[in-house]
């Protein structure tokens, strides 16, 4: 076994968050085979972060400098890997949405196999061995793959190691390419409010509320998360009028994977748990320790809502506030 | 405008996943198939394409065995001119796959070739990208916009912390993300007509490609919670259980 | 102990269901239009077809794909799809297995004791099956044949013009909860046809509309069931058919159960009651959930898993229930629409299916002779119905059911007379009240009923194993009484086996998406009309 390609995404002149992770994959993956991980930059201009790729894994650090870099441009991205590409056993992209988009791209460009959103990838034999959510998350996949693959790692599959290689500094030429598509820039998005399949925690109130005036407590816990937290519901409040229905979570309402989701005094009917079961880390308050919401909890505060959130509300702000 | 769609026949999206006896497939044992729902954004920009360009064909294709054609008189029902039917078992491997409809593609000429984002059943998300490599067409995939004009087109896209935008001339391939519209429920004079419509039937075979699928297998079930305590007492207990074992604060 | 006399609060249908303006311009020409493909209606449509190749047939469904919203036990008696498929044979119907080894028992709590089987309940020979699964099939055929199956448009309402059906309007879709257009509006679109066929099953609402309409009127009210079953995964095969007697139902009620195996690895279970039961607080898909884990079927179902759930009343008035007239200017009812169910077997598919079939023939001779669906044509439906097997099954068995109003120990001895003389004792009809105008008396609350979640589940569980995922915002399809007190509230909330009604407080809260069309409450309190298309359940064993 050769080397494993790394393509690393920058914005702006910065490397995006997630390169450590992807050195991570590649890099294990290498050690099974004795193998080494370059790591691929494209950009216009001078990249920071670079000079740490090598604690993170990366036995060499790849720059490919061209004007078009300045925006994404998949085939002047495509176009670079081709010409380096025989040296590689596998291609390893974050499964990004430019990941994503890159992937297939430059598999197909390869005669090569394409993996997205793997969460697991090794050796096994001649073949890397990946594992794969599949039917939404419904199953998971194993599947081996020949030739050289490009494999498109999920984020948050992999912690960032510290490998302390050398991350020797080299640059590619960027091969004349056409730029098909052009990609003219990144616009903020309009939305205003942070709608609940979006935001990273999402506090979400039902029947237990009492009444609709009381969604005001959420808002507040919401607020002291800063602005990464919004306010759900179940779908017996948005019924009753108390919250629009573009704020209910469940099988009927949104499907939600936040990093953490708080449900305040929601009884966890399997509806309601077919929107946020996904979520990594849910806690649930409610008064009635049988609640089916307690079942799928992480944590669990048993008691009065009415005293538990205003407390929650004053703790999260402190610890924000530091 | 000339446009053709690919269409994938996947399993319902609320089908309970049960693992077949080979170990590496659903059991499709009473599984309702229905259009991928990626797909049916493609379908309706078609359609809207050809209604604002004011004259065109739309054409639908779809690689799979023959229950499939199930699946493409749903979308001439939905207002699709004519269908294709690529006659034979997908490989595992998405290239194979690409390759077929690319060589296919290729003969129809279309100034657009759109394709769902993602199919829910494989999670793929490559075929679009793949069979726009493979003409030498230009891509842009996920598009949630997508506005044509003058030979050009001019897509939108959700990415990290923003909107990409970016522009390329046709003839093109799109890949159609939510957000792009709301596609149109098939109406009843839309399925009596549909059985008129042409269905050709051109049958393939796919190469076994470069994938083996080793096994399929249901996740793990989440792992029972605990309760940490009672009343607001239990906060910092809950507080220090969010930042230092789950690490989500 | 108060007393719920549930006709007091029950409103009637809305007239619009009969309407006498013009359809639409645009409006799709059919000739025959059948609404509902269930057994009847799609039996209806192939028959039709085959009798008359020319015909443009279309046939409305209310749920979203074929079978979505079929439930049925189901033992099949298999002559009539015999006789509409004759070139096939039995191992080409999509039955699960032959019916070899059968048991009746009767239950008492904790126990269960063997009983001859009647000859009534005897059903070696026929086949267990997914009634689903056999509508599902049935369309392939009728796809195949050009028919023109339109699921996902539940039919609204009639056209009329004098006294004659001309036409069907189907509901919208995309209404918000107000009732106001949201950006994926559908008009509703109008159809107009020669004849109407009415295969809407049991409680139809264009049927009631109809009748009550044409003053269509029958010996004793028709009187209904409510069956709550489900379908689950097992370890082992099941080596016979069961039907119980008494517990876990009170001596007012009557009912039953049955578990039927379904192949090597899958049973199906369920409870039947009829709704003119004496106690309000009387819960079917509770009594189901107790009775699971009654010695004779928790060994069946332990260690296995629930696959689905779902509900449906029957007709279970019989021969004394049937309309007066199966037919009129350019309409003829099939099916459950019309009572063909006989009760003390438990069986009305074959029934549906002859009906379907005997109408068709009517229909295509009425409209090759005259050109249209007259009323004096398609009487030689009605007739045929008289002479066919539906009529002297149902004779044959026409007071057994009706002996059971008095509870259950007086009922069984009757009954036992009854099929002993064929149907001849007591001789009259035996008069029934419409199953509203029986009282009911609220008792204090029993122990309250804790799922297990293993065995055991709770409504809103259960429907979520009937795939329900009706779109929440659309307007309530449900009409409910005014002021409706505290005391009817609990009795709906306990005779609805969806959860849709809740008491809070003294006063009721509907959860209209939750309803999976089982009818129970349109019986009994709340009415029922059509909703958006592919509302409801998705059936896919049932
Ligand atoms: C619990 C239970 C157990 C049973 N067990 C057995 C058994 O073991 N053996 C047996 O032979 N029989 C059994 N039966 C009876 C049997 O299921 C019925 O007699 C049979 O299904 C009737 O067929 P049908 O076509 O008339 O009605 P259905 O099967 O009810 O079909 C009617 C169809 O019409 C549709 N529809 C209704 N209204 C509209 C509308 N407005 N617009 C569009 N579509 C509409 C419905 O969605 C449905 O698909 C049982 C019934 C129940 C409820």
């Amino acid at each position: 076994m050769t080397a494993i390609l790394a393509i690393l995404e920058q914005r702006n002149g910065s490397l995006r968050k997630g390169a450590a992770e992807l050195l991570a994959a590649a890099r294990q993956v290498a050690d099974q085979g004795g193998a080494t991980v370059d790591a691929l930059v494209c950009g216009h201009g001078p990249v920071t972060g670079l000079d740490g790729l090598g604690a993170a894994g990366a036995d060499r650090v790849l720059v490919a400098t061209h004007p078009d870099f300045a925006n994404y441009c998949p085939d002047g991205v495509v176009a670079t890997v081709a010409a380096i590409a025989a040296n590689y056993r596998a291609v390893f992209v974050a499964a990004t949405s430019t990941g994503k988009d890159l992937a297939p791209r430059v598999a197909a460009h390869l005669g090569a196999t394409c993996a997205m959103d793997v969460t697991s990838v090794v050796m096994a034999g001649a073949m890397l061995r990946v594992v794969r959510p599949v039917y939404a998350g419904r199953a998971l996949q194993t599947v081996d793959l020949a030739g050289t693959p490009v494999v498109a790692v999920r984020p948050g599959s992999y912690a960032g190691v510290a490998a302390a290689k050398a991350g020797a500094m080299d640059h590619v030429t960027v091969p004349a390419f056409t730029r098909r598509l052009e990609v003219t820039g990144i616009r903020a998005p309009e939305k205003a409010a942070l709608d609940v399949t979006e935001a990273r925690v999402v506090i979400s109130g039902g029947r237990g509320l009492g009444d609709a005036k009381n969604f005001a407590l959420l808002e507040e816990l919401a607020a002291a998360f800063g602005g990464e937290a919004t306010v759900g519901a179940s779908r017996a409040v948005v019924d009753a009028g108390w919250i629009e229905h573009g704020a209910q979570v469940g099988q009927t309402g949104k499907t939600v994977a936040p990093d953490l989701y708080v449900a305040v005094g929601i009884s966890g009917a399997v509806q309601h748990l077919a929107g946020m079961r996904t979520a990594k880390v849910i806690v649930a308050i409610n008064r009635d320790k049988d609640a089916p919401i307690f079942k799928v909890a992480d944590f669990g505060i048993v008691g009065d809502l009415f005293e538990i959130v205003p407390a929650l509300t004053a703790a999260i702000a402190k610890v924000k506030a530091n | 405008m000339k446009i053709a769609v690919c269409l994938r026949r996947v399993p319902d999206t609320t089908t309970k996943i049960v693992i077949g006896a080979d170990g590496v497939s659903i059991n499709e044992a009473g599984v309702k198939f229905v259009p991928n729902p990626y797909d049916e954004y493609a379908l309706e920009a078609a359609i809207a394409l050809k209604d604002a360009a004011g004259s065109g064909e739309t054409i639908v294709v779809a690689l799979g065995e023959d229950a499939v054609q199930e699946t493409l008189r749903t979308a001439l029902a939905m207002g699709i001119d004519r269908a294709i039917h690529l006659q034979g078992k997908p490989s595992a491997d998405g290239l194979e796959n690409a390759r077929l409809l690319a060589a296919h593609l290729a003969s129809l000429n279309c100034d657009a070739v759109l394709f769902g984002k993602l199919a829910v059943d494989d999670y793929g998300q490559q075929t679009g990208a793949m069979v726009a490599e493979l003409m030498g067409l230009p891509c842009a995939t996920a598009v949630a916009k997508l506005e044509v004009s003058g030979g050009r087109a001019t897509t939108e896209r959700e990415v990290e912390g923003g909107v990409e935008q970016a522009g390329c001339a046709l003839p093109a391939v799109f890949t159609c993300d939510k957000g792009l519209n709301n596609p149109r429920l098939p109406s009843l004079k839309g399925i009596m007509a549909a059985k008129k419509k042409p269905l050709d039937i051109v049958p393939v075979s796919a190469g076994s490609g470069q994938v083996a699928i080793v096994s399929l297998a249901l996740p793990a079930e989440r792992a029972a919670g605990r309760i940490v305590g009672e009343g607001a007492a239990a906060v910092p207990a809950l507080l220090q259980l969010l930042t230092s074992e789950a690490k989500v604060l | 102990m108060s007393v719920v006399l549930p006709v007091q609060y029950q409103p009637p249908l809305p007239a619009s269901m009969i309407r006498r303006d013009q359809p639409g311009a645009e409006a799709i020409e059919l000739d025959v239009l059948v609404v509902g493909a269930g057994p009847a209606g799609l039996a209806c449509a192939i028959e039709l077809h085959r009798q008359s190749p020319d015909l443009t047939i279309g046939v409305l469904e209310k749920a979203g794909a074929l079978g979505e919203h079929t439930l049925s036990g189901a033992v099949i008696n298999p002559v009539a799809i015999r006789a509409l498929f004759p070139d096939l044979k039995d191992e080409d119907f999509p039955f699960r297995q032959r019916v070899d080894h059968e048991g009746v028992y009767y239950l008492t709590k904790d126990g269960s004791t063997k009983v001859p089987t009647p000859p009534t309940m005897q059903n070696r020979g026929y086949y267990a099956a997914s009634l689903c699964e056999v509508v599902r099939w049935l369309g392939e055929q009728a796809e195949t044949m050009g028919i023109n199956l339109f699921p996902g448009f539940p039919a609204e309402s009639l056209f009329v013009d004098g006294e004659r059906v001309i036409g069907v309007r189907t509901v919208p879709s995309g209404l918000d909860r107000a009732g106001e257009p949201t950006d994926v509006f559908q008009e509703p679109t109008d159809l107009v046809a020669k004849v109407v066929v009415l295969a809407e099953g049991s409680r139809g609402a264009l049927g009631q509309a109809w009748r009550s309409w044409r003053g269509v009127g029958s010996a004793n009210p028709q009187i209904f069931a409510l069956g709550v079953k489900e379908v689950w995964q097992v370890t082992q095969p099941l080596d016979r058919i069961i039907h119980t007697l008494g517990w876990p139902l009170p001596a007012g009620a009557f009912g039953g159960s049955w578990c039927y195996p379904m192949g090597p690895d899958q049973v199906s279970i369920g409870l039947v009651v009829g709704l003119d039961y004496h106690d309000a607080t009387l819960d079917v898909h509770e009594s189901l959930q107790r009775m699971k884990l009654h010695p004779l079927f928790r060994p069946i179902l332990e260690g296995g898993q629930l696959l689905e759930w779902g509900a449906k009343t029957i007709p279970e008035g019989g021969f004394y229930s049937l309309p007066d007239r199966l037919s009129g200017d350019g309409l003829v009812m099939v099916g459950d629409t019309a009572g063909f169910v006989d009760v003390p077997s438990l069986k009305g598919v074959h029934y549906a299916m002859e009906s379907g079939m005997l109408a068709a023939k009517a229909i295509a001779s009425a409209l090759a002779n005259a050109g249209t669906g007259d009323a004096a044509a398609l009487s030689a439906y009605d007739q045929a119905v008289q002479a066919s097997r539906i009529t002297s099954d149902l004779r044959r068995t026409r007071n057994i059911r009706l002996a059971f109003k008095d509870g259950f120990a007086v009922g069984a001895i009757k009954a036992g007379l009854m099929t002993l003389t064929g149907g001849a004792f007591p001789g009259d009809r035996i008069a029934m009240p419409r199953d509203a105008d029986v009282p009911r008396a609220s008792q204090p609350p029993a122990e309250p009923f804790v799922p297990d979640n293993v065995l055991t589940f709770s409504k809103v569980d259960a429907v979520f194993k009937s795939g329900n995922a009706t779109r929440d915002s659309i307007p309530s399809h449900l009409i409910v009484g005014e002021q409706v007190p505290g005391d009817v509230a609990d009795f709906y909330a306990h005779l609805c086996p969806a959860g849709v009604y809740e008491r809070q407080g003294d006063h009721l809260v509907v959860n209209a998406p939750n309803c999976i069309d089982c009818k129970a409450t349109d019986v009994l309190g709340p009415r029922w009309t059509p909703r958006e298309g592919g509302s409801g359940p998705t059936y896919r064993l049932m």
